[in-house]
């Protein structure tokens, strides 16, 4: 079993694990936090499996590796196709199983007025979806969309997940 | 309403420009690259030294199995990247403790710097733009009317703005409803304190909102602007403000910035953001609070 937390390039201050961009965490201690801060068009999908308190979070930055296959190999949390099936893997290799695997996204905002050319934070939404209709996977819950930055916190003793907008928390799990 | 000129000739400790940063902007702007008087900066300062050492010998401008000295490094690198090296190190101490008042984390207005600078760079590459250094320097000093607010309004900042937030409008636009001017104006007038020559002034004046007609347009501003918003898709120096700027149409049209090109761009930006990080061994706290 992999040593926990197992992390890419998170940092652990103070008893929380920080994820950072196009980066993933996993960790099965109960005792830690796991945070992500500042999601924009990013996406932060946090996994836990509640029987095994495995558990993990990754911050990703774009929809597809093929825009930049060099870079997908040296960071795969960049890009939600690469970065998934990691943490879903990690995750299963510390002993979670996918039936009880409680699923959250945040994050996926636009700029305004995109007017379609780029739409980043849709994009990464849509791809997102996309892998899990593949994998039957469904989200528990989910707080994506507008122009807003949002930080997630994921609590491994119990699986709690909060967002924070400007100052303010709410959980979206439990619901 | 304060006007900005009271804000300026108020706040105590404004942000000073490193004098080794007036002399490294003369020779980008004059287009004259002194390799003397940047080894005389490069000597004075250790730090400044250090950054030095570690790039000549980095996987990028190394050599397996030999170590450049300084006097050997400064030569290896060459003018244009020891400027580089200088501004950054420079405007690291400026902005690094900064943020708190629009919800950063330490470090992430450094690292939103930092990134605005490098995407500047790599757009004026792509467009092969004569003025690539200008476009850096640009790129790193945009946000610096953020410093001013962060010294002025403080823990203020965030209910004196929430009273004026409208999720259709830009947080530039926001920042005037609330203050009568945004960080882009006065970091545009603290510029022009500073001895800055005007075109870089007005390129942080309006680097939210370029002008798309002549005689004001100027492609330096506009090529900052993109670079901003590859900085926001990059996951940088996102804070109280979240997505809430414009690309502006005649930008994208203009340097045809497509789909492809832009996420490439943030791919390669953060990636390279990441190299300078890692090269300079700094502690900095690399996320942001919202």
């Amino acid at each position: 079993m992999p040593p926990s937390p197992t992390t890419y390039r998170s940092t652990e201050v103070a008893g929380r694990i920080v994820v950072g961009v196009a980066d993933i965490a996993l960790c099965d201690d109960p005792s830690a936090i796991v945070v992500t801060y500042a999601l924009g068009s990013c996406i932060g999908v946090s996994i836990y499996d509640p029987v095994a308190r495995v558990g993990g979070l990754l911050h990703f930055m774009l929809p597809e590796s093929k825009i930049n296959v060099e870079k997908a190999g040296q960071t795969p949390a960049m890009f939600a196709d690469t970065g998934v099936p990691l943490l879903f893997k990690g995750a299963y290799e510390l002993g979670a199983k996918k039936e009880r695997l409680i699923v959250i996204a945040a994050g996926g905002a636009e700029v305004l007025a995109d007017d379609g050319h780029f739409k980043v934070g849709s994009r990464n939404r849509t791809m997102l979806r996309k892998l899990f209709w593949k994998n039957n996977i469904l989200l528990s819950a989910d707080d994506t969309g507008g122009s807003i930055s949002r930080t997630v916190i994921l609590r491994m003793s119990d699986g709690e997940v909060t967002v924070r907008t400007k100052g303010k928390e709410r959980t979206l799990w439990p619901t | 309403m304060a006007d900005i000129d009271q804000i300026l000739d108020k706040v105590d400790r404004l942000p000073a420009l490193p004098s080794s940063v007036v002399r490294v902007t003369d020779m980008l702007t004059s287009g004259t690259t002194d390799l003397s008087e940047i080894e005389q900066i490069v000597r004075h300062d250790e730090a400044l030294s250090m950054a030095i050492l570690r790039q000549a010998n980095s996987a990028r401008y190394g050599r397996p199995g030999r170590m450049f000295d300084l006097k050997q490094s400064i030569v290896r690198l060459g003018g244009k990247i020891l400027m580089k090296i200088v501004l950054e190190q420079q405007a690291s101490a400026m902005f690094v403790r900064a943020g708190a008042a629009y919800g950063l984390r330490r470090g992430a207005l450094w690292r939103g710097a930092l990134g605005g600078a490098l995407a500047a760079d790599q757009i004026a590459r792509t467009h092969d733009f004569a003025d690539k250094d200008l476009c850096f320097l640009c790129g790193l000093l945009r946000d610096v009317g953020k410093l001013v607010m962060d010294m002025h309004f403080g823990s203020e900042y965030l209910s004196l703005i929430s009273k004026h937030m409208q999720p259709e409008h830009t947080f530039v636009e926001c920042e005037r409803a609330a203050f009568g001017f945004d960080h882009a104006q006065i970091g545009g007038e603290l510029a022009g304190r500073w001895g800055l020559p005007e075109r870089i002034c007005k390129t942080i004046r309006f680097h939210h909102e370029p002008p798309a007609e002549a005689p004001e347009h100027d492609l330096l501003v506009d090529i900052v602007h993109a670079a901003d918003i590859i900085c926001l898709w990059a996951g940088l120096a996102i804070g109280y403000d979240g997505l809430q700027y414009k690309l502006a149409p005649h930008v994208r049209d203009g340097l045809g910035l497509d789909r492809r090109e832009a996420e490439l761009d943030v791919s390669l930006t953060w990636c390279r953001l990441h190299e300078i990080e890692e090269s300079m061994e700094n502690a900095l706290v690399q996320e942001h609070d919202s």
